[in-house]
C-alpha cells in the first residue's frame, strides 16, 4: 500500500539550499497560481496532472505533525486516492455536492525554501480558502509543495502539505481538495 | 411548560415516531435530562489520561465534564465548574492537571476527585459557612463512575442499574474489541476526528444499522471506488471499503440485526471463519492471537464480523477496525461526532496502520462516504420541520423479529428493528425520569422492545 511506505520523504525542511533566477521564480509562482486556478474552476483532470505518479497530497491533523503514519491526517492521498475523490465529486448521484462546493484560492507570500534530499524544490505558500456550498466556510494556512523540475522545464508535485491554521478544530466535511 | 408523559409516549408508536422528536428544541431539553441525565455514557478511555493529573474533558450531554485521573489510579469525573463564580477550571482539550486543579480566576484549588484544597486568604471567609468539607465548596463530582475493561462510562442518576447490567448483552462487542489485543487491552492511539452533522443526534443512530440505505445514499462513493478498481486493475483495501455500500439488496438481506435493552445493538452476527487467514495483516494478527489464545479461540475472536455496533446514548465501536464513533448532541439540530482509534496492545503494527487508514478514509472529515451520510441527515432535518406530513415510518419487517434472552434479532437485515428498539429505549427513558437518591429505581434496566 502506497499510502504507507514510509520512506516516503514528508520533510518540508531543506537540506540544501535553492537559488533560482527571477524567471525561474516566476515560473514557480504561476505553477502555484494555476493549481490554485484548476481547483477553483473545478477543473480537476488538468488538476490531477500536476502531480507526479507517486505524488502525495497531505493535511495534518495536528499542528507540526511529524508524518501520516503514526497519527490520524484530515487528508493523506496518493494518486489512486485523489482520482477517486474527483470520481466522487463528478458523479450525478454525489447528494453532498448538490449544491456544488465553490471556491476561492488566495495564494500569496511564495518563498523558496531550499531542496530536500532527492533535490526536490521545497516552496512556500500562505493560503487563504474561502469555500461556499450553501453556507460559506474560510481555512487558512501554510502550504508547503514540494517539486520535481519536469523536462520541459516545467514543474510538478511531488508532495503538497497544507497546514491549517485550525487543523484541531470541529469540522464540517472537507469535501474538495483545499 | 413540559411535555406531558401521555404527549410524550403517544409520540412512539410501534411502526412510527412523531417528527417532533427530531426538531422540538423543548423534547431535545427533556432527552438531556432524562437520557443523558439518567443513563451510561462513555467519556472516554482509559488510556487518555494514563499519569496523575492527566484529563480529558467531554460532554454528557449538555453537560461539560473533565475525565482525570487521581493519585491513587482512580479515574474520577468531574463537572468542568468552579464553585466559587462557575468558571470552567481546565480548558476544553487534553492536558496535565499536576497534583491538583487551580481555577485560574481566583485560585481555588481541589484534588483531583473535585474535593476542596484550598484558597487564598481564607480568614476573609471567617464567620461564613466555609468548610472544606461542605461540598458548596468542591467541584462537583458526577453521580456514578464506573470502567468496563478500560473503557470509562458515568452516570449523571445515584440510582440505575450497574454500568454492567446497563450494557447487557452489548458489552460483547468490547470484549470482542478487547481481545483482539494478544493481552486484552486497547488503547486510544493516532488522534481524534471530530466531526459536525446538522441534525438531531438519533437520525446517525438509526443510520448505524440502516441497511436499506447504503447502496443508495452512497452510490457516489461505491461507484467512484469500483470505477478506479477497474482502471488500476485491482481492489486494494482503500477501494474495498468503499465498495462493500454497493453490495445488492439481498446481501443486506442476510445479514443479522442484534437488538439488546436500553437500545444497543450490533449489525451482522453472522460468524466469518474465513476473515482470520483472509489477507497478509490478518494472517500476521491471527498467528498472534493464536499464540495467546489458542487456534481454536483465536479463530472465534476474528471471526466475530460486526459492523457498527450500538451503544445507545454513547455512540458506535466498530470492532474489526478499532474505531469508536462517540456521538455527542450539542442541539437539536446539531450533532458533533468525536471519532477514536484504538492501538491493540501486543498486536503487530500491520493492525494499527490499518485501523489508522480506516478512519482517514472512512470516519475523517474528508471521508468520500460519510459527506453524502450527513447530507441525507440534514434533508430529514429540513424536511421534519415542513408541514408535509408528521411521522416518520419504521415499518419495515415490524412484527418479524424474534425475541432472545437478552432483546431480540431480526429475521431479515433490512428490518427496522433497530430503529424500534431505539425508540422503545427513548420512550423508557423519557417517560421515567431520573429521581435522586430512590435506590430501587431501576428504570431504564426494562426498556423492553415489547413496548413498541
Amino acid at each position: 500500500m502506497q499510502l504507507l511506505d514510509r520512506s516516503f520523504d514528508v520533510s518540508t525542511v531543506p537540506v540544501a539550499g535553492a537559488t533560482l533566477s527571477a524567471e525561474a521564480l516566476r515560473g514557480v509562482e504561476q505553477f502555484l497560481y494555476r493549481e490554485a486556478r484548476l481547483l477553483d474552476e473545478r477543473r480537476f483532470a488538468e488538476w490531477l496532472a500536476l502531480w507526479t505518479e507517486d505524488g502525495r497530497y497531505w493535511v495534518p491533523r495536528f499542528h507540526d505533525q511529524a508524518n501520516p503514519f503514526e497519527q490520524i491526517s484530515l487528508f493523506w492521498e496518493d494518486k489512486m486516492l485523489r482520482e477517486v475523490r474527483v470520481r466522487r465529486v463528478e458523479n450525478a448521484r454525489n447528494w453532498s455536492q448538490q449544491p456544488l462546493t465553490r471556491s476561492a484560492h488566495l495564494v500569496g507570500n511564495i518563498t523558496i525554501e531550499g531542496l530536500d534530499a532527492a533535490g526536490h524544490l521545497i516552496v512556500r505558500s500562505t493560503l487563504q480558502l474561502t469555500e461556499w456550498r450553501i453556507e460559506q466556510r474560510q481555512l487558512a494556512g501554510a502550504v508547503f509543495h514540494k517539486l520535481a523540475a519536469t523536462d520541459d522545464g516545467g514543474w510538478k508535485i511531488v508532495l503538497k502539505r497544507v497546514n491549517l491554521v485550525n487543523c484541531d478544530d470541529v469540522f464540517a466535511n472537507l469535501e474538495v481538495f483545499i | 411548560m413540559t411535555l406531558s408523559n401521555e404527549a410524550l409516549a403517544a409520540m412512539v408508536r410501534p411502526d412510527s415516531v412523531h417528527k417532533h422528536v427530531y426538531t422540538d428544541p423543548e423534547i431535545f431539553a427533556l432527552e438531556m435530562e432524562r437520557i443523558y441525565g439518567q443513563a451510561w455514557i462513555y467519556v472516554g478511555h482509559e488510556s487518555q489520561v494514563k499519569k496523575t493529573g492527566d484529563y480529558h474533558t467531554t460532554r454528557i450531554g449538555d453537560q461539560d465534564v473533565i475525565m482525570v485521573r487521581a493519585a491513587d489510579g482512580k479515574v474520577h469525573v468531574v463537572y468542568n465548574r468552579c464553585p466559587h463564580k462557575g468558571a470552567k477550571v481546565v480548558p476544553e482539550g487534553d492536558g496535565c492537571t499536576g497534583k491538583f486543579f487551580r481555577c485560574p480566576y481566583h485560585a481555588w484549588t481541589f484534588k483531583l476527585d473535585g474535593s476542596h484544597l484550598s484558597l487564598p486568604l481564607k480568614n476573609g471567609l471567617e464567620g461564613t459557612c466555609y468548610d472544606p468539607a461542605n461540598p458548596d465548596f468542591s467541584m462537583k463530582a458526577v453521580a456514578r463512575v464506573d470502567s468496563y475493561r478500560g473503557f470509562v462510562f458515568a452516570s449523571q442518576s445515584a440510582a440505575g442499574p450497574d454500568l454492567k447490567t446497563f450494557l447487557g448483552g452489548v458489552a460483547s462487542s468490547i470484549d470482542n474489541l478487547c481481545e483482539r489485543s494478544p493481552v486484552g487491552e486497547v488503547e486510544v492511539a493516532g488522534g481524534t476526528f471530530r466531526v459536525m452533522q446538522k441534525s438531531n443526534w438519533k437520525v446517525f443512530y438509526e443510520n448505524l444499522h440502516d441497511t436499506m440505505h447504503a447502496r443508495v445514499t452512497h452510490e457516489s462513493s461505491f461507484v467512484a471506488a469500483r470505477e478506479e478498481a477497474k482502471e488500476i486493475g485491482e481492489m486494494p483495501f482503500e477501494l474495498l471499503i468503499m465498495d462493500g455500500n454497493g453490495e445488492p439488496y439481498e446481501f443486506w438481506e442476510k445479514l443479522e440485526l442484534r437488538a439488546y435493552h436500553n437500545g444497543h445493538g450490533y449489525m451482522e452476527g453472522i460468524f466469518d471463519p474465513t476473515a482470520a487467514t483472509r489477507d497478509p495483516v490478518s494472517r500476521d494478527h491471527f498467528a498472534v492471537l493464536t499464540e495467546a489464545y489458542g487456534e481454536e479461540k483465536a479463530r472465534q475472536i476474528m471471526g466475530m464480523n460486526r459492523h457498527n455496533t450500538i451503544i445507545y446514548g454513547s455512540g458506535s465501536p466498530h470492532t474489526v477496525f478499532q474505531q469508536f464513533r462517540v456521538i455527542r448532541p450539542v442541539s437539536v439540530d446539531r450533532t458533533m461526532i468525536e471519532i477514536q482509534t484504538f492501538r491493540l496492545k501486543g498486536a503487530p503494527d500491520a493492525v494499527f496502520d490499518r485501523a489508522l487508514t480506516y478512519a482517514n478514509l472512512i470516519n475523517s472529515p474528508s471521508s468520500n462516504v460519510m459527506p453524502d451520510d450527513v447530507e441525507v441527515y440534514k434533508r430529514c432535518q429540513e424536511g421534519n420541520q415542513t408541514r408535509g406530513g408528521d411521522w416518520v415510518s419504521l415499518h419495515r419487517y415490524l412484527g418479524t423479529d424474534q425475541e432472545t434472552p437478552d432483546g431480540m434479532v431480526s429475521t431479515n437485515g433490512t428490518s427496522e428493528l433497530p430503529m424500534r428498539n431505539q425508540f422503545a429505549a427513548w420512550k423508557q427513558y423519557m417517560l421515567n425520569p431520573p429521581t435522586q437518591a430512590t435506590p430501587n429505581q431501576t428504570a431504564s434496566t426494562e426498556a423492553g422492545h415489547a413496548a413498541a
